[in-house]
């Protein structure tokens, strides 16, 4: 699905983030993780050519993201609040979404009682603008946004960050059930390390930009990297 | 609990200054308008010094304070007005300061002795102490003139604080805008001089000093008002609670048909109407359709082409101005989002243009009344409307490509510091805007006359509809070559 070779980006003269080779098979959930600054967010943003890389090349489904946007119609993202339209309504953002990817408005009504578990009646029909609603609510509307017109990438920032308890194990049991029944790649990081390793099959740990671990997720992974963080302090 | 002193809330202002990002930029542009600022202090300063010899010219048998205070009803609405939408109560910038070891009290009157700062009170004062200064000089005077230029600038002063009040309620600012209308189109139109009561009161105060006794109670009256109402709102869920809004727009199911365009024409549109930062913006283009009137209706512009076009090209344009220039800045908050959206550029950018486009329409129609002032003005505002829709368009989305500093969609912009967009190729690019339309019907006037001129402004508009798919590739490249560029001064804020 990604393909990212010989990839770096240079901030000044800083190096933050070196990636000389890394394949994301389809359908793949693929975990990040890392403590601050050590380039997650660089990468994804790169993946979504929202910056320019200093050198090497990212491709999707081999299409390059610099050179071509046709990489969009199938890639989705939620990154942070900027990903919403602050003034429109949860409906009215995802008619938009859903208008963009070809659905059309009654598809679209339809599609979204699949969450409404996962909403908790706090989303829909409320009659308020995205800006309005509270940290939790917003993301948990963003990432609902980012999986419709089934893309077959999505690339989610720190999806459980900001949600309550309840919150956080719908979200894993509806990307856990999404996996089951398609071929969606998920990209997701976290600062979660429990989370992260019950949804991802595969977890690549990065420090200053550059990966330390790549591994497949088992029984012990959480072990391993709770052991490699509290070596930090 | 004393530590804490006014001095002190000022030096955090200063902070939250001196600290924001690039805020040598800032400065720079500070100093720039403190020019500016001066530049209306001195000029307001030579009125107020001038008025009397103005009167004593025009009107030599009227009492020159009479004749001052015919205009202060005018004065004090507009004042008002203006006021209302661009004063704005430091309120939020305190919120830190809510669970310091800080009386409520001082943070109170830090707040309000701010706001005693802003340009619009200093205005008055430059305008009637030298005129009363004046007046004392060249006539016989008692006490009782310094207690009515005392009296008018506390007045002044109310209006300071009442303003705060009429900003929580949209309802009581636009009847202020009504009733200052109605008066007026009472008074001049109709003959009945409902405004000159308002004269006639003013003169009460000059003629009764004890008069004064009004408006130093209704000042003191609407200070402890504030005082004690923005005592109660430091509580979060009062003052800073965010206001639940009611939804508008929300049917706009005609643009369905357009496809695409018509999202994008949708979002746009809601934009609009559910930002304050639009809706000003909005409302400044709705005051260019008055800015004809300045010009058609003088005698010494009427001779000059060159000021007409101008006014023509601002009447017509003054949305197109003020809303494109600000593109793609509107959509500053979420520009990453659009940008790895399954979105054609092309159609973001053209669903932009149409609403430019539809903006000239629109104030064409609305300028139908200049008709009043003679074919000849109404030749040149349709020249000029052509001209806005088929080529201004076109430039003002293209200099856009080059305006990268965010919007902040949901907070007013404030009086002088709506530096937010300010930069120097955005300057530059409102050159083209303006002097081109000129240029396009001066030179062909120059040799042909006036038809020619007209023609030369037509044909440049119709020549940007005929060229629309070649501009528009063209502004689509410009946009994407700059867009890494864009998205990263957008996330500063």
């Amino acid at each position: 699905m990604i393909t990212v070779t010989d990839l770096s980006k240079k901030y000044g003269g800083t190096l933050v983030l070196q990636l000389p080779e890394l394949n994301i098979p389809k359908g793949q959930r693929f975990g990040l993780v890392g403590n601050n600054g050590a380039g997650k967010t660089t990468f994804f943003s790169l993946i979504l050519d929202l910056i320019e890389s200093t050198s090497g090349r990212i491709t999707i489904n081999e299409i390059d993201v610099k050179s071509s946007e046709d990489w969009k119609p199938f890639t989705a993202a939620f990154i942070d609040e900027s990903y919403l339209i602050g003034y429109l309504t949860v409906e009215e953002y995802y008619y938009f979404l859903g208008n963009l990817r070809g659905l059309s408005t009654k598809e679209i009504d339809t599609w979204v009682l699949n969450f409404e578990s996962f909403f908790n009646g706090e989303i829909l029909g409320k009659k308020k603008y995205l800006r309005d609603l509270s940290k939790g609510n917003q993301k948990k509307a963003g990432i609902v946004g980012s999986l419709i017109g089934s893309p077959d990438l999505v690339i989610l920032d720190e999806p459980f960050a900001n949600l309550d308890p309840s919150s956080q194990i719908r979200l894993k049991k509806l990307i856990e059930n999404i996996a089951k029944n398609s071929e969606i790649t998920f990209l997701i990081s976290s600062h979660d390390l429990t989370h992260v390793t019950e949804v991802c099959d595969r977890i690549v740990l990065l420090e200053n930009g550059t990966i330390l671990k790549d591994i497949k997720t088992t029984s012990s992974t959480l072990k391993e990297l709770e052991s490699y963080f509290s070596l930090k302090e | 609990m004393a530590s804490f002193s006014v001095i002190d809330s000022f030096k955090l202002s200063k902070k939250k200054f001196f600290r924001a990002p690039q805020w040598e930029l800032k400065l720079a542009i500070r100093i720039l308008i403190g020019f500016l600022v001066l530049y209306f202090l001195a000029a307001f300063l030579f009125l107020g010094i001038g008025i009397y010899f103005i009167v004593q010219k025009t009107v030599p048998d009227q009492n020159p304070v009479f004749f001052v205070n015919e205009f202060l009803i005018y004065y004090f609405g507009i004042e008002l007005l203006i006021r209302y939408f661009v004063q704005n109560l430091p309120i939020t910038d305190i919120k830190p300061l809510l669970v310091q070891p800080i009386s409520k009290n001082k943070i109170v009157q830090g707040v309000m002795l701010r706001s005693l700062g802003s340009f619009f009170n200093w205005i008055p004062m430059v305008i009637l102490v030298p005129f009363g200064i004046v007046y004392s000089l060249n006539e016989p005077t008692t006490y009782t003139l310094w207690i009515w230029v005392i009296g008018v600038l506390f007045i002044s002063g109310i209006n300071n604080f009442l303003v705060f009040f009429i900003n929580k309620n949209r309802v009581v600012g636009l009847s202020v805008f009504l009733l200052l209308l109605a008066g007026s189109f009472f008074q001049h139109v109709l003959g009945i001089p409902l405004l000159s009561f308002f004269g006639k009161g003013f003169n009460y105060l000059y003629l009764h000093p004890i008069s004064i006794v009004v408006p130093l109670a209704l000042f003191f009256g609407i200070v402890c008002a504030q005082y004690f109402f923005l005592k109660k709102q430091l509580y979060l869920d009062k003052g800073f609670s965010e206001k639940k809004e009611r939804i508008v727009g929300s049917d706009l199911k005609i643009f369905d048909r357009a496809g695409i365009l018509g999202l994008f024409i949708k979002n746009d549109i809601r934009l609009i109407l559910r930002n304050v930062r639009a809706r000003q913006v909005v409302f400044v283009g709705f005051l260019f359709l008055f800015y004809g009137i300045i010009f058609f209706s003088q005698k010494v512009y009427l001779e000059s082409y060159v000021m007409l076009i101008f006014a023509g090209v601002f009447t017509t344009g003054g949305f197109m101005l003020s809303f494109g220039q600000l593109v793609p800045a509107w959509d500053s908050e979420y520009y990453s989002f659009l940008m790895c959206q399954n979105i054609p550029y092309r159609k973001y950018l053209e669903s932009k243009l149409y609403l430019m486009m539809f903006s000239v329409v629109i104030s064409m129609v609305l300028s139908l009344p200049y008709l009043y002032f003679g074919l000849k003005i109404m030749t040149i505002i349709i020249a000029c409307a052509i001209f806005n829709f088929g080529m201004g368009s076109f430039i003002t989305l293209y200099s856009g490509a080059f305006n990268a500093t965010p919007v902040k969609l949901n907070v007013k912009a404030k009086a002088f510091e709506n530096t937010q967009n300010f930069s120097l190729t955005q300057l530059l690019f409102t050159l083209p805007k303006i002097v081109l339309p000129v240029l396009v019907f001066y030179v062909p006037f120059r040799f042909f006359g006036f038809s020619a001129g007209i023609l030369g402004m037509i044909l440049t508009g119709l020549l940007g509809l005929l060229f629309r798919g070649f501009l528009l590739r063209a502004i689509e490249k410009t946009y994407q070559k700059r867009k890494y560029k864009t998205l990263s001064s957008f996330k500063k804020t």
